[in-house]
């Protein structure tokens, strides 16, 4: 992930049997408001062109062997933007019983295939802002920084025992019915 | 209307295009964005992993710890976790900024000792949860709390003043 774009990025929207929800939001990316293209952000209609895939959905088992041909026609480098929680981790979809769910199943078919995996940027929501997406294809890019970290909180308790108290009168009643 | 025309009128409109990359981004009121577990006053009862659609949020006893794990790349941004908490442990904030270059980054974990059952010794809950049973309970039952499900059955008429002389 980095500056390998000296140039504009290129982006090519493909879609993996997602709901549409995602897809509105990533040609909302391209529209006035949001306009993505100040920045080089580029929508193109084939994947020969692209820089990076905007990658929506939790791949449908129907879709799935043209989205293998359209990520091997992607030239190197390439990144991958997985947008939308069905790209991330199957989303709602994660044990559906018609999908691969998400772009991580999909590697594991890639590997199985020989096909490198490309790098790619998580951007979850359901459907995600467009300015999030735009913040995911920048990350992508090497033109912002990541904000969003692993977070792990772990309990320091130092008494695990109940109140001396309690722990007499189970005592006792453990002792009444021991054997029932 | 000739497009030389179109362009005159707009010289004096202002321009609708958000700074956003280089301005903070203001989100509207009410926007469901990034949910975040206060690890303070979550006591691990699971109510919002009862309640998610997607099974973002998840339970996991390790035996020392009990582990609520919320995976940002499945969650929905529905709300249901926060509707249900008992203890507005976890709240969706206006954060929408994820974007995070692998999954492990889009995780947050909570791990909570477990309370060992005062017969068994078996974990069975959070001792914090637990211990916030026991207040609610009146003093000659407090033990109870501290007794896991199944020696509870057995023992529980001993409190409740059966064989209690």
């Amino acid at each position: 992930m980095g500056t390998w774009f000296g140039r504009s990025t290129w982006v090519f929207h493909l879609n993996s049997g997602s709901c549409n929800g995602c897809d509105i939001e990533v040609l909302n990316m391209f529209a006035p408001t949001q306009d993505v293209e100040r920045l080089g952000v580029k929508l193109v209609g084939s994947p020969l062109h692209a820089d990076v895939i905007v990658f929506t959905g939790p791949v449908t088992f129907q879709a799935l062997p043209y989205v293998i041909e359209a990520l091997k026609a992607v030239p190197n480098p390439k990144a991958v933007v997985a947008c939308g929680s069905c790209a991330c981790g199957g989303g709602i979809w994660h044990d559906s019983y018609n999908v691969v769910g998400g772009i991580n199943a999909l590697y594991e078919i890639l590997d199985t295939l020989g096909i490198p995996r490309p790098p790619t940027v998580y951007v979850p929501g359901c459907p995600p802002k467009p300015e999030a997406m735009m913040y995911g294809v920048l990350l992508a890019r090497g033109m912002v920084g990541q904000r969003q970290r692993r977070e792990v909180y772990v309990e320091e308790v130092k008494e695990v025992e109940a109140p001396q108290g309690v722990r007499e009168v189970v005592a006792k009643a453990a002792k009444a019915f021991r054997g029932w | 209307m000739g497009r030389l025309q179109v362009m005159v009128e707009g010289l004096g409109k202002h321009v609708v295009t958000e700074a956003y990359p280089w301005a903070p981004l203001e989100v509207p009121e009410g926007f469901r964005g990034k949910p975040v577990i206060d690890p303070e006053r979550c006591v691990g009862c699971g109510s919002c992993v009862n309640a998610c659609p997607p099974n973002a949020l998840t339970l996991s006893d390790d035996g020392r710890y009990r582990v609520v794990k919320l995976f940002l790349g499945r969650c929905i941004f529905c709300g249901r976790c926060e509707e249900v908490c008992p203890f507005n442990a976890i709240k969706l904030t206006k954060e929408f900024e994820l974007a995070a270059s692998s999954t492990e980054d889009l995780v947050q974990e909570v791990r909570l000792v477990m309370a060992k059952c005062a017969v068994c010794g078996r974990p069975y809950a959070t001792l914090r949860e637990v211990r916030k049973v026991a207040e609610s309970l009146p003093e000659n039952l407090k033990g109870l709390a501290y007794v896991c499900p199944d020696c509870r059955e057995r023992i529980s008429s001993y409190f409740v003043g059966f064989a209690r002389r």
